[in-house]
């Protein structure tokens, strides 16, 4: 395949899977993607989705640039940088215009549609806290981790990063 | 917006460059602290509005929540600029890491603790956000009777079993508890008006 049919190609590919992410995250994408870039495309290989994935959940930063280190195998920079906009230029002008929508002040309707998110959000976040928990709360010292950094929390506003390192050194040391 | 000063493009790109690149396991966390405690543009509640927003639509929160915020407060270019802070800068982190990339987790199992514990924290600070968004909407309302300050707690508890008790699907549960909460809001604002007038 030439190297404009590939970046084609990727662009396509990640441009319909972003109308898929709803919901928030792209982890329920990876499955789907695994399964196409890697077994139907064979773009790359297991060894470098595995790499790919772990480098996009553990570096900072938003998890979807799994998209463009996925781009990245596949056509170097400008594959990453063609994944990147393919699979961000659909949400984002979603977001743009339903956002003016939102914020359209003569149309009082707006403000309760944006007011009605308020406790949504809330009770979604609290829960989203306990599905995170679960997946790593096996034993006694994670558990005690996040109680403790939920409760501290609200009291002590300092910048999350910051509760991270610390667990982060507190869960090295007790291992 | 809490803040009379308009923020600038370099404003923009430099809180999300830093809500970028203090994401670890979920961009929530940074997303309020910067926006919300450093910056003040948004209180607790205008942020869980935009998140929501953000979540209900395609695409990722963070990024969503930057191009709702870039557009309001500087136009189409501030989105621009809000996403470019947002992206850039942890992709280059993230492209320099791919190159060096060796799982620290396989090497010695306590980083694989530290990375445990790290989730752990922030799952916490997920749940503190919550609390925090709640305790808002209950105490920020002082003059609103009871049943309807209960009626928006009860959505929020809703939201927990249905996500963190049944599993239901959170897209799903977001429309449950949206449709719950709108007639609410609808109602108040009959409620207000007639409290108004």
């Amino acid at each position: 395949m030439t190297q404009a049919a590939q970046l084609l190609s990727l662009a396509w590919h990640f441009a319909v899977l972003s109308i898929f992410a709803v919901g928030g995250g792209i982890s329920m994408l990876v499955p789907v993607m695994h399964q196409e870039v890697v077994q139907q495309y064979h773009w790359l290989d297991e060894r470098a989705f595995a790499e790919s994935l772990a480098v996009a959940q553990s570096a900072p930063g938003p998890n979807f640039l799994l998209v463009p280190l996925i781009g990245f195998h596949v056509a170097a920079l400008p594959g990453a940088l063609v994944s990147l906009v393919a699979f961000l230029v659909i949400p984002v002008t979603i977001a743009f215009f339903v956002g003016r929508l939102l914020h359209d002040h003569d149309n009082p309707l707006m403000a309760r549609f944006r007011t009605a998110f308020r406790p949504v959000t809330g009770g979604l976040w609290i829960a989203s806290g306990v599905v995170v928990a679960a997946t790593v709360d096996h034993s006694v010292v994670p558990l005690a981790i996040t109680i403790a950094v939920a409760v501290l929390s609200v009291f002590i506003d300092i910048a999350p990063i910051y509760w991270c390192l610390t667990a982060g050194v507190i869960g090295y040391l007790l291992a | 917006m809490s803040d009379s000063r308009k923020p600038t493009f370099v404003d923009l790109a430099l809180a999300f460059a830093n809500i970028g690149l203090t994401s670890v396991g979920g961009a929530a966390g940074p997303l309020r602290y910067v926006l919300v405690k450093q910056r003040k543009w948004l209180s607790e509640v205008e942020l869980a509005e935009m998140f929501g927003v953000a979540q209900a639509l395609p695409g990722a929160v963070a990024a969503n929540v930057a191009v709702m915020l870039g557009d309001r407060f500087a136009g189409p270019l501030g989105l621009f600029s809000s996403l470019f802070g947002l992206i850039v800068p942890s992709l280059v982190v993230a492209l320099s890491l791919l190159r060096i990339a060796t799982n620290l987790a396989a090497v010695n199992p306590r980083f694989a603790a530290a990375e445990f514990a790290v989730t752990a924290a922030v799952s916490g600070i997920f749940v503190s956000n919550g609390i925090r968004v709640i305790w808002q909407l209950w105490s920020g309302a002082p003059d609103l009777r009871l049943a309807w300050r209960c009626a928006r707690l009860a959505i929020s508890a809703l939201g927990i079993i249905l996500v963190a008790g049944l599993h239901v699907f959170v897209p799903l549960a977001m429309v449950v508890m949206f449709a719950c909460s709108l007639p609410v809001e609808m109602r108040l604002r009959s409620y207000e008006d007639g409290a108004a007038s």
